[in-house]
């Protein structure tokens, strides 16, 4: 029962980063038919442009975690992560949609991929930082955990698991309340009566495939000190966002949000629980979920939404 | 005749055939690839060849990959998953069971074989699926690899033994010798499936995959063992490639060589044949050259691989993404002019008795809440035409594509010649006799005339697949022999002979209309059912469409037209049908139907002016 509240809140807050990705890679499916091989790296570049900002190259430092030094980074952190998707949405996806190329827009993407991970590795060359905390969780409990009905549970994953479903709750009330949501909506419906009516269907398109990289930034930055980061870091999260987004083929926001948190708790319980001395264990926990929803799509194609069209 | 003799005379045939295609661009390839086999003998400055070996390895990968990219447009990025899985495999089953290499490499690609055909149900939905599920399949095997030391010898790697390869001490150079000859082979397989009838149907596919099934194309087949393909040769390059090595590194087949892959063959160009091997080969040199530069200019340039391969990339898209070598290869290759081939005069089947071809019973189709076929009976003899008409929304196409199979039925049965087909699908409807034209999309505009009514000959080919075209059988070659006959009469059929090797793209929107019709006859059907032919055609126009359907009506099929155009509509049909509300609510001669109060009233509704 405590390992099971345990997997539960950890997985909860893993999956709250990984379901604010898929709902990324959710809309964007829903605007623009593309998938954004770059999502993860995008967030990524945005991530450890905070942290150049914030500390340097140097592997481990809390200097400037407190101070207004941080807001300064997030900002600039956040201007690069929306700017970049912009560009990269203007520059290697748009012309390539608009003349009907598959494969412009997805070798297009996985070039900013690579070469995002490429920058990344070429300036913090060593294998794993840490990030500087800007919230004082280690203070809280004993040395940061916290006791819950038994078990031992960081309390940074209230914070994280709380943040990612406010912001996630944010955006379906964005996209469901506020006009400009609405606007998005109506281009996903259809592009061509979306413009009929006046919405700036490409300004539209190009802020949300940026933004929504803004939105997965915040969660992803506030996991970031919990563990390591590297090269890898933005590239994994935005993987576990298109599973999820995948699993549910590409749902509405709350649905694929819903399908993150899910693999985040299926993750952690591979790697942790025991059923009658016999585990999978944490090499299961990745590489399982993919292979899962690998098959799923290719045995299980769905009709709708991923078929070709007449 | 002994089989033996056949066969040395269609090998004779053949020979005489390849010498008169003897073109500049093949003496060109075999060229270059005397020039390759010499290269690890030159001992050239910097040159190393094992490195050699691994980039020719890696071209015989980009070689069958280009297959799916290019005609068939699948772009997939776990070319070097399907590497790593043969990779791993062949390691594993020399290093732990001691299995010569070349078993091993077999089994190698075995495994990325099952793979491919485990991931690739994706070739159902929209190309850019067959990206995503190879991504994540990119990433799985390394993730794999990584959390899993035991299959993938940890840090160190999984230490391979030497082994012998074809009788000879595995040496580099053997290695290389090796690979170039696979790639070669490879290529000249690539180049007969590009030409054949597998080429052909996935470039259809890619062009308008609805208006390919709707010529009885194959998609999930076609598109399916085009991948799994391209999988087992990556696999077996693997395979081999990782022995060359000697030790299985994990780190090796990481996402980025997947990547790296595609972008050499949309370097190179997916176009052509040889495009994918060029652009690994010019990689290489980037390699080659990108080496000493760092040192020089002190540099970690190795790290900055990938973003070298991004730009080249971006760079060769923003030129049209044609690739270098097919943008070379115009400035040899003059095009040649269409030849006109003369032809006898399309044999006529003589009109079979008038007994029902065709019968649907009680058919019924809604879209959400929407009735849009409701109690459709119909019966079609062989040759008679049969107009479908009705005001819009009145089901017609609808009723249509319930007959051809792209949409299922509610409830109600189709039968053809007494048999229940109501539960085949589109492409199995046109392979048992019932082909349809469709209202948009009439031809794919990359193919000539000829090819877009050969597209139609998929039901018909029994010899086409994979392996027989890729082997270049006689009986292959026969039949697309063969099948250029048949597509020729039915070009013959409507009159377009004459520009059956013009570009889709420089004929006149009444000649698309023609060859789309050409297509579907192409496929042999009993019934022809055809979705609005003369939308906005003018009166000559029309005039040419009827005289090529009153043609095919006369060679014993049932036509059913469903048309606006009244005017066709006297011209051609036997019997009008008329459709209200997804029913038929009349039937008869076009005089009778015109008279008919519940047509006007149909049309115009109850209160008449």
């Amino acid at each position: 029962m405590t390992i099971a509240l345990q997997v539960v809140i950890s997985g909860l807050a893993a999956g709250g980063v990984y379901g604010l990705f898929a709902v990324g890679h959710s809309l964007v499916y829903r605007l623009t038919g593309i998938v954004n091989f770059a999502f993860g790296d995008l967030v990524g570049l945005g991530v450890f442009t905070t942290l150049l900002v914030l500390a340097g190259t140097s592997p481990v430092s809390q200097s400037g975690a407190h101070e207004p030094r941080f807001l300064l980074a997030l900002v600039v952190g956040l201007v690069v992560c929306v700017a970049a998707g912009a560009l990269t949405y203007v520059g290697l996806v748009q012309p390539y949609l608009s003349r009907g190329s598959t494969i412009g827009w997805v070798a297009g993407t996985a070039a900013v991929a690579f070469a995002i991970r490429a920058a990344i590795g070429a300036v913090f060359q060593r294998s794993s930082y840490v990030f500087p905390d800007p919230l004082p969780f280690h203070d809280v409990g004993t040395a940061g955990f916290v006791h819950v009905g038994g078990a031992q549970v960081q309390a940074r994953a209230f914070f994280v698991a709380g943040l990612a479903i406010a912001l996630a709750l944010g955006s379906a009330w964005f996209l469901d309340r506020t006009r400009h949501g609405q606007a998005l909506r109506a281009v996903a419906d259809d592009q061509e009566g979306a413009r009929f009516v006046g919405v700036p269907v490409d300004l539209a398109i190009t802020l949300a495939f940026a933004g929504v990289g803004a939105v997965a930034m915040v969660a992803a930055l506030a996991a970031a000190p919990g563990e390591a980061v590297n090269a890898n870091t933005g590239t994994l999260l935005g993987l576990q966002g298109l599973v999820a987004a995948l699993a549910v083929r590409f749902g509405p926001p709350l649905r694929a949000f819903a399908a993150g948190l899910v693999l985040g708790v299926v993750e952690a319980a591979i790697a942790n629980v025991h059923l009658g001395g016999w585990q999978l264990g944490p090499s299961y926990s990745q590489v399982l979920p993919i292979a899962f929803v690998l098959l799923l799509i290719s045995l299980r194609p769905s009709q709708g939404a991923l078929e070709e069209r007449e | 005749m002994s089989a033996l003799s056949q066969t040395a005379v269609e090998l004779r045939r053949a020979a005489v055939e390849a010498r008169s295609r003897w073109s500049s661009s093949a003496w060109l390839s075999l060229g270059a690839l005397v020039v390759a086999a010499v290269v690890p003998f030159l001992s050239l400055p910097g040159v190393r060849v094992d490195a050699l070996a691994n980039t020719a390895y890696l071209a015989l990968a980009a070689t069958a990959l280009g297959l799916i990219v290019g005609p068939g447009g699948l772009p997939s990025l776990g070319t070097g998953a399907f590497m790593a899985i043969g990779a791993f495999t062949s390691g594993l089953l020399v290093a732990r069971s001691g299995w010569p290499l070349e078993p091993a490499a077999l089994a190698g690609a075995a495994a990325a074989l099952v793979a491919g055909l485990l991931t690739g149900g994706v070739v159902r939905l929209r190309p850019a699926f067959v990206a995503v599920s190879t991504w994540l399949l990119a990433w799985l095997v390394w993730l794999f690899l990584l959390a899993f030391p035991s299959v993938s010898g940890g840090a160190q790697g999984l230490i391979l033994p030497p082994k012998s390869l074809l009788g000879m001490n595995a040496t580099p150079t053997v290695h290389f010798e090796v690979a170039l000859g696979l790639t070669a082979l490879i290529a000249l397989a690539v180049y007969a499936l590009r030409r054949g009838a597998p080429g052909l149907e996935l470039s259809a596919l890619r062009q308008a995959p609805a208006l390919a099934v709707s010529l009885g194309v194959r998609l999930e087949r076609r598109r399916l063992a085009a991948l799994a393909f391209s999988a087992a040769v990556a696999g077996l390059a693997g395979g081999l490639s990782v022995q060359l090595q000697a030790v299985a590194d994990p780190n090796a087949y990481d996402p980025f060589l997947s990547f790296k892959l595609l972008v050499a063959v949309l370097l190179g160009g997916a176009a052509a044949t040889l495009g994918p091997a060029v652009g690994v080969a010019l990689l290489g040199l980037i390699g080659l050259v990108s080496g000493p530069l760092a040192r020089l200019l002190q540099l970690p340039l190795e790290r900055f691989d990938a973003a070298v391969a991004a730009l080249l990339l971006v760079f060769v898209l923003a030129f049209g993404g044609e690739g270098l070598l097919p943008w070379a290869l115009r400035y040899v290759r003059r095009p040649k002019p269409w030849t006109r081939r003369a032809v006898a005069a399309p044999a006529r089947t003589a009109p079979g008795p008038n007994d029902p071809v065709l019968a649907a019973h009680g058919l019924r189709k809604a879209f959400g809440g929407v009735v849009a076929v409701d109690g459709f009976e119909l019966e079609l003899r062989r040759g008679e035409t049969a107009a479908l008409i009705g005001p819009n929304g009145s089901g017609k196409t609808t009723a249509l594509r319930l007959i051809a199979g792209a949409i299922p039925p509610d409830a109600g049965g189709i039968e053809l010649d007494g048999a229940d087909v109501t539960a085949a699908g589109a492409a199995d409807r046109v392979a048992l006799g019932i082909a349809r034209t469709l209202q948009t999309m009439s031809a794919f505009p990359e193919l000539t005339a000829l090819q877009n009514v050969l597209v139609g000959r998929a039901p018909r080919r029994h010899a086409g697949g994979l392996v027989r075209t890729g082997l270049a059988t006689p009986r292959a070659r026969r039949e697309l022999q063969a099948s250029a006959t048949a597509a020729f009469e039915a070009l013959a059929l409507v009159g377009l002979d004459q520009v059956a090797g013009a570009p889709t793209l420089e004929l006149t929107t009444s000649q698309r209309r023609l060859v789309a019709l050409a297509a579907a006859i192409a496929t042999e059907p009993q019934v022809l059912l055809v979705d609005e032919l003369a939308a906005g055609a003018g009166p000559d126009e029309l005039e040419t469409l009827a005289e090529a359907v009153e043609r095919i009506r006369e060679r014993g099929v049932a036509v059913l037209v469903v048309e606006h155009n009244l005017r066709l509509v006297r011209r051609v049909a036997d019997r009008v049908l008329v459709l209200r509300a997804g029913a038929i609510v009349a039937e008869g001669s076009a005089a009778e139907v015109a008279a008919s109060s519940v047509v006007q009233e149909a049309y115009l509704g109850k209160a008449r002016l």
